[in-house]
């Protein structure tokens, strides 16, 4: 048992799962040997040698592109790309190819590959450095969507995505990448992928989060809790496919649904989990079921960034709004 | 003090050159705020102070190469002679945050391990199936929806429950404020009627007592009545008919209806003379639907008749009293009060009664004020009928007398209606003959 952050769960899970089986592969800008701007992929290169951890020119789409081509002949690839803005010069591989390989080839072929990448703001970063981009992934039929929040469940998720037959967008909060430690086994686990996990049960509202605003919602939780409202708390981790059913026993429960995030409000992940509310728990429902999300613009620059971040007084606030409506 | 080291940005970044101080010497910064501009070759990048304080020696110059691990600035924070590089303890190599693209929170906090298939059992609270709407109502009225029983699909409380809810709740209230023995409410009873019930104190007793539990009809005519006397509003009016000529007839008849087999009672001539004057005024034949708020005009004529058994009350029915004639009413009538009175009646035979006629005069009583039969809107009451001195033409002449009462439904039907359908009555039981051309 190892005290790990959420970078070093990243790191370990790469590790061992390389270890455990030759055919993971590890690459991306920087990531060979220099381990990767976060840190990531530090020692790898020097562990499994350049044919399995290696650095690539600055092409997005060659990077997906090459795993692509290398999953569909049997190994496993895990790129990374180095922000979340850096993934659109990529969407064409993986939209147009990489999420419908298994149905192109009415099942013959199946790409078992994860792309990686640091998503999500707070960060005072500049442009194509803060965005939320997992609708868009979540949008596209053969794909999974997975976002941790701690660093047991980025090891236990990201070997889940490494072993899934199928294509896995891995993106990682980065804005909590060393934001604090967890105990995380050394031995091997995972994390099923499309499972939500109740982080807290509560009796009033349930408030569905993930990534990095899990523990924005945690610090909203302690205010509305002395005024006595109790929270439940769901970490979505999987954002593709949905896990339906444990929102819908909770909004059954509680009767009422936030969800905070901090992809743009507009067709977001919200409108989605809303919808799904609404058809099948409709029934239960005290409350509009509610979204607090960013605000409909591009991520602003440092100065303006505390401007778009949702805070635990937000939610806070949110959740008094709900729960008294 | 604090000794800002150019820390480890990330991207690959080793040393940046310096383009532009934001503080100088003397200054005082707050968390966050930007301490100088970098170039590197792949951003500009301003770095924030990761402490609050005071400046007190700037170590570079503008247009100079900085290295990662060159202390830059050193920044008075109140502290000890302080050498990290970040706003936590010291950190290894490996743990830096801050990036040149942005700041990354760095901190060696550990949080609750996970508890990952362990999670605790869900709690059994439920919650009521109910539309946001009917939930908006029930709040707007003050009500807890989860105290509210559902008519609806799967048990859904509908809005009509909310409301049914919120009279029996005010009714409780208004009794119990005026009245405390007694804890009257209304209670919803399907969707179309109310259904009245009467809450008592336990009765005290002030001897000896044999309780005795009581049957199924005794209970089916006891809620009858108190629905049909909390919901309908009663009035009756009485009369005394000249029945002198149906006498006379009766007499007349009943030896050749005897010979058929048949026991001729007086009985068929009222219904008959009854089903005459509810075609004639139709609303003694409707029934009141006060949900909908319509009166419900029946275009067929059964009759039941209020029939007394060793079992208590009953009231077999007589259909399409209208279709049929004297002698086939009486039959019909002789065998449904024997079916009733020993109990193999069918019970078809009980049900769909349009109008009912009690004849308490077989015992001998002159007056009563009949209960109607909910839903039915009227009832007749027969007295027995006897010799009385009446007075006519200025005289005093002994006549066969009928004393009747009708009960009515006084929501849709006036006094004047039940005068004018009494003295119908009496015009066509006065004269038999009428009953045949009628």
């Amino acid at each position: 048992m190892a005290l790990l952050n959420i970078i070093g769960a990243v790191t370990h899970a790469l590790d061992s799962e390389m270890e455990r089986d030759k055919t993971v592969v590890v690459y991306g800008e920087d990531v060979g040997y220099e381990g990767g701007v976060f840190r990531a992929t530090v020692g790898l290169q020097k562990k499994y040698g350049v044919d399995r951890c290696f650095d690539t020119p600055l092409s997005e789409a060659a990077i997906v592109g090459t795993a692509i081509g290398m999953a569909i002949n049997g190994m496993k690839p895990v790129v990374e790309i180095q922000f979340d803005g850096f993934v659109l010069p990529a969407l064409n591989q993986i939209i147009a190819h990489a999420a419908r390989m298994r149905n192109r080839s009415r099942g013959k072929y199946n790409l078992p590959m994860v792309i990686r990448m640091p998503y999500g703001g707070g960060i005072r970063a500049l442009e194509h450095h803060s965005e939320s981009p997992e609708a868009i992934f979540a949008h596209i039929p053969g794909l999974k969507v997975v976002i941790p929040s701690t660093p047991y469940d980025t090891k236990g998720l990201l070997l889940a995505a490494i072993r899934d037959p199928d294509p896995v967008i891995f993106l990682e909060p980065k804005r909590i990448y060393r934001a604090f430690k967890q105990e995380v086994p050394e031995e091997d686990y995972t994390v099923p992928i499309g499972k939500a996990k109740i982080v807290k049960s509560g009796e009033d509202i349930t408030v569905v989060a993930w990534g990095a605003l899990i523990r924005e919602v945690q610090k909203a939780i302690e205010e509305v809790e002395k005024e006595g409202i109790s929270v439940e708390l769901i970490d979505l981790r999987t954002i593709s496919p949905i896990d339906r059913e444990t929102i819908i026993e909770s909004v059954k429960k509680t009767g009422r649904f936030l969800v905070v995030h901090e992809a743009v409000k507009s067709f977001g992940p919200g409108a989605e989990l809303i919808s799904i509310v609404n058809e099948k728990a409709f029934l239960y429902l005290e409350a509009p079921p509610t979204r607090l999300a960013g605000f409909d613009v591009t991520v602003p620059l440092p100065r303006g960034e505390h401007h778009f971040i949702i805070e635990p007084r937000q939610i806070a606030k949110k959740i008094k709004e709900v729960v008294e409506f | 003090m604090f000794e800002f080291k150019f820390a480890d940005i990330g991207e690959g970044i080793h040393e940046g050159v310096l383009l532009k101080w934001f503080v100088k010497e003397g200054d005082t910064v707050k968390e966050g705020d930007s301490l100088f501009l970098v170039e590197t070759d792949k951003v500009n990048a301003e770095i924030p102070s990761p402490v609050s304080g005071k400046i007190n020696k700037l170590l570079a110059d503008v247009g100079e190469t900085i290295h990662v691990g060159n202390t830059v600035v050193i920044i008075d924070d109140g502290g000890e002679n302080n050498k990290v590089d970040s706003k936590n303890e010291p950190l290894s190599e490996d743990e830096k945050g801050a990036g040149v693209v942005g700041q990354i929170e760095v901190s060696s906090e550990v949080i609750e391990s996970s508890d990952e298939g362990k999670q605790e059992e869900k709690k059994g609270k439920t919650k009521v199936l109910a539309t946001p709407v009917a939930r908006k109502l029930a709040k707007d009225l003050g009500i807890d929806i989860n105290l509210v029983k559902g008519t609806g699909p799967a048990g859904r409380v509908m809005k009509e429950d909310i409301y049914a809810y919120k009279e029996r709740k005010e009714k409780k209230l208004e009794v119990s404020q005026d009245a405390k023995e007694t804890d009257v409410f209304i209670q919803p009873v399907g969707a179309t009627f109310l259904r009245p019930e009467v809450k008592r104190e336990e009765i005290k007793v002030y001897g000896e007592v044999e309780r005795v539990p009581i049957s199924r009809i005794r209970k089916t005519i006891s809620e009858n009545m108190v629905l049909s006397k909390s919901v309908i509003p009663h009035t009756s009016v009485m009369d005394d008919f000249d029945v002198t000529e149906l006498v006379k007839l009766r007499t007349e008849q009943k030896e050749m209806a005897r010979e058929r087999g048949i026991n001729l009672t007086y009985m068929p001539f009222i219904i008959k003379a009854l089903t005459i004057a509810l075609k004639e005024f139709p609303v003694f034949n409707s029934s009141f639907d006060d949900i909908k708020d319509e009166i419900i005009y029946k275009k067929y004529y059964n009759i039941g008749i209020a029939t007394d058994t060793p079992d208590g009350l009953m009231v077999p029915v007589l259909k399409e009293a209208n279709n049929k004639g004297i002698l086939e009413i009486a039959k019909e009538l002789e065998g449904l009060v024997e079916r009733a009175r020993n109990k193999t009646i069918g019970i078809e035979e009980l049900y769909g009664g349009t109008f009912t006629i009690t004849n308490y005069g077989a015992l001998g009583s002159s007056y009563g004020v009949p209960v109607i039969r909910y839903p039915e809107v009227a009832i007749l009451g027969i007295g027995k009928i006897d010799k009385k001195p009446v007075v006519m033409n200025d005289e005093i002449v002994i006549r066969h007398m009928m004393p009747v009462s009708l009960s009515i439904d006084h929501r849709i039907i006036d006094g004047g209606d039940a005068g004018r359908f009494l003295l119908r009555l009496k015009e066509l039981l006065s004269n038999p003959m009428l009953l045949l051309l009628s």
